[in-house]
């Protein structure tokens, strides 16, 4: 029996101002990663966010959407970037996670 | 055209659970307003379980650590993400506010 889990990629950013070369190899590392669970059938897709920089936000204030620049949450930390893994267990997922050369939160999805 | 993450925002209200009656109308308002914009999908993404089954991975020296809980503890959180694929941004946020839901943050994504 599988389940599906979104791993959340959370960091500061500031990898990517690290020398060209050692940005590289983190990205390499990344590709290795996910290559890897690829090939195992495990991976379902992610996606990589462009810096929180560009983010906006829009949310409901009193009763209407309203628009603001930035991400929703103002912390040093945030979302880069999801996958969704299918594993047997959360376990798994957490094994998965602790081999990708970052921050990671793990969350169930909710299945309809 | 260009694709684009939208990162729900999940403000604390339980859907899982024991949702009010207004709620529960939010709830199917925001299946229909997925039935609305399926064409404009490229990545159906995930709806995820709420933040107490969150576990966060994260390196502490040269060790990975195994947390329980999100990456950050605060009010509002991710609740699920879906990729569109829209002519500009201006397109993105006028979706955005067609939301049902409480917010949404918008993100260009990463190509490549």
């Amino acid at each position: 029996m599988a389940a599906t889990y979104v791993l959340m990629f959370v960091n500061d950013e500031s990898f990517r101002d690290r020398p060209k070369d050692e940005v590289a190899a983190i990205y390499a590392e990344v590709t290795r990663w996910s290559q890897d669970l690829e090939r195992k059938g495990i991976l379902k897709g992610g996606v990589e966010l462009e810096k929180k920089g560009t983010a906006m936000t829009v949310r409901r204030v009193n009763g209407t959407m309203q628009v603001f620049d930035g991400p929703f949450m103002e912390s040093k930390e945030h979302v880069g970037g999801f996958a969704m893994i299918e594993v047997p267990d959360l376990d798994e997922a957490i094994r998965i996670a602790k081999a990708f050369p970052g921050g990671v939160e793990v969350r169930p999805i909710v299945v309809h | 055209m260009s694709k684009y993450a939208f990162l729900f925002i999940d403000d604390g209200v339980d859907y899982q659970g024991a949702p009010t009656p207004e709620q529960q109308k939010v709830y199917a308002d925001i299946f229909k307003w997925f039935e609305t914009n399926g064409d404009k999908i490229t990545d159906g993404g995930a709806e995820l379980q709420p933040t107490r089954t969150a576990t966060t991975i994260r390196t502490r020296g040269d060790k990975r650590v195994v947390l329980d809980g999100p990456f950050i503890e605060a009010k509002e959180s991710v609740g699920g993400f879906t990729v569109f694929e829209l002519p500009t941004k201006d397109a993105a946020v006028a979706l955005a506010k067609t939301w049902p839901g409480y917010g949404v943050e918008i993100r260009p994504i990463r190509e490549g």
